[in-house]
């Protein structure tokens, strides 16, 4: 009995980890951000790479990211930046020491949300099986 | 002093606790301003002359975003100053100094182009414009990375970076007079009063490009120079290349010129055993427009970061072959951007 019900459990454990994947990234901002949707991943890319800075409206955009052990911030930076870890902390170490802030760093689904809720030119992601309340989708990455 | 050094410490100490609201390497916001610096403590132990543990760096640099055309951003610094100090002393005297390094605003005319007007960094290589010490690959800095040419400009710049990186990065400056704040001269190889130069740099990843550097200048002797550089900067797994070299025509030396011409290389490798150990090394030859024959270089070393904001480094150089540009013997630091 305990060997099938630690059968069962790894089946559904594995059913639920493929689901989450599946249901991919919401890209989203603040519900005042006037942005062309859906942005392309080169175009959100481009954000969080600092390459783009302002929105079309002239506003400065605030890219925030998860923590790094995030499972949602590893799905982001292997689809969307396609770049290691290592080398995006040096990178945007850079980019500061150049006058451009890194992205802005939230512990939780809850608290990225919050913050992209109450911080004008705001952008993130989440986890697209989150419901996004009170903000704008960008695009949704698969 | 102690109390700086205190607050560099206890800025590290804190350095995970995101729900502080502060983490290390990204600085405070203060509304619309960023507010952040880096430090950098080091241990010199040449096999000759003034041996000493320095605060080499403690800088702080703000930064505004207030609009589009609305972008300040300023850095100023206290430099050389010596905690220890055992031995003769050298011409600087480990004294310190207070030094403005940029003080400047960026206009955003579009995604790709950027008015620049105020005091800069001029882009001769890689190295000057990310010269802090946690973020630059050694402790001993190459002298072909800072002599040579003006490493900084007080004019105006125009630079294009395309946002999809599909174009080369481009960026052309001219400081038409004296340099803003000029720095003493006794940290400085050169006074310069005209520059005017760009770079071209060819993106092939996140960190990794092929560039090149023109600058003319005068400098306050009337002596005018034209260089021409290269660097470079690639990644192949765990292997890191990086290398950059410039030569200079001179007008007419002076008196104490020797040499009508001045050229410097450098190339470095590094290997990252794993995220946070890693060993490197560098060798570089420099012909000082000064000295009867080129100088030789061979360092190597180890590197602990404990996160990206943050390094240790212990590593020795070997002068062997004419008059050294940096002395030989061991070096540590410990450098955090905060």
């Amino acid at each position: 009995m305990t060997r099938l019900h630690l059968a069962i459990a790894i089946v559904a454990g594995l059913l639920f980890a493929n689901s989450a994947k599946a249901a991919g990234l919401l890209i989203i901002a603040n519900p005042s951000v006037v942005s062309p949707a859906p942005l392309t991943l080169s175009q959100i890319a481009a954000i969080y790479l600092l390459r783009v800075t302002a929105w079309p409206d002239g506003s400065h955009i605030v890219p925030v990211n998860r923590d790094a052990t995030s499972e949602t911030r590893a799905e982001f930076t292997a689809d969307v930046l396609q770049a290691d870890d290592a080398s995006l902390a040096a990178y945007w170490n850079e980019m500061h020491y150049m006058g451009k802030l890194p992205p802005v760093v939230q512990e939780s689904e809850q608290a990225m949300l919050a913050f992209i809720r109450n911080v004008p030119g705001s952008i993130g992601y989440i986890s697209a099986s989150t419901a996004p309340a009170g903000v704008k989708v960008l695009a949704h990455v698969p | 002093m102690l109390v700086l050094l205190c607050l560099t410490w206890g800025l590290a100490e804190s350095a995970a606790r995101a729900d502080s609201g502060y983490q290390l390497g990204h600085g405070y916001d203060l509304g619309p301003f960023n507010l952040a610096g880096y430090s950098n403590l080091v241990g010199n132990l040449p096999t000759s002359g003034t041996k000493s543990l320095a605060l080499e760096d403690l800088s702080l640099f703000v930064t505004g975003h207030l609009g589009r055309f609305f972008n300040p951003f300023t850095e100023a610094e206290l430099t050389d100053f010596d905690l220890v100090r055992s031995g003769p002393t050298g011409p600087d005297h480990g004294d310190g100094d207070f030094v403005l390094e940029r003080l400047y605003n960026d206009s955003y005319l579009t995604d790709a182009a950027t008015l620049r007007i105020g005091k800069m960094l001029t882009p001769v290589g890689e190295w000057n414009q990310i010269h802090a010490a946690p973020l630059v690959l050694t402790t001993v800095r190459p002298a072909v990375t800072e002599r040579n040419f003006s490493e900084y400009a007080t004019g105006v710049s125009a630079l294009y970076s395309d946002p999809f990186s599909k174009f080369p990065d481009i960026q052309v400056y001219w400081q038409p007079a004296s340099e803003f704040s000029e720095r003493p001269s006794t940290i400085t190889f050169h006074q310069y009063k005209q520059v005017e130069g760009a770079h071209v740099s060819f993106p092939i990843g996140l960190l990794d490009m092929v560039g090149v550097s023109f600058q003319q200048s005068r400098d306050v002797q009337g002596v005018d120079q034209s260089l021409f550089g290269a660097d470079f900067h690639y990644t192949l797994g765990k292997v890191t290349l990086q290398g950059e070299g410039t030569v200079s025509a001179l007008s007419r030396p002076p008196a104490v010129h020797i040499h009508n011409t001045e050229w410097g290389a450098y190339a470095a490798a590094s290997y990252a055993f794993t995220d946070k150990w890693s060993a490197y090394s560098w060798y570089e030859g420099f012909g000082d427009r000064s000295s009867p024959s080129p100088a030789d270089d061979l360092l190597f070393g180890v590197a602990y970061r404990p996160q990206p904001p943050m390094v240790f480094r212990v590593e020795y150089l070997q002068n062997f072959g004419g008059p050294p540009v940096n002395p030989t013997g061991v070096f540590a630091s410990w450098a955090v951007l905060f």
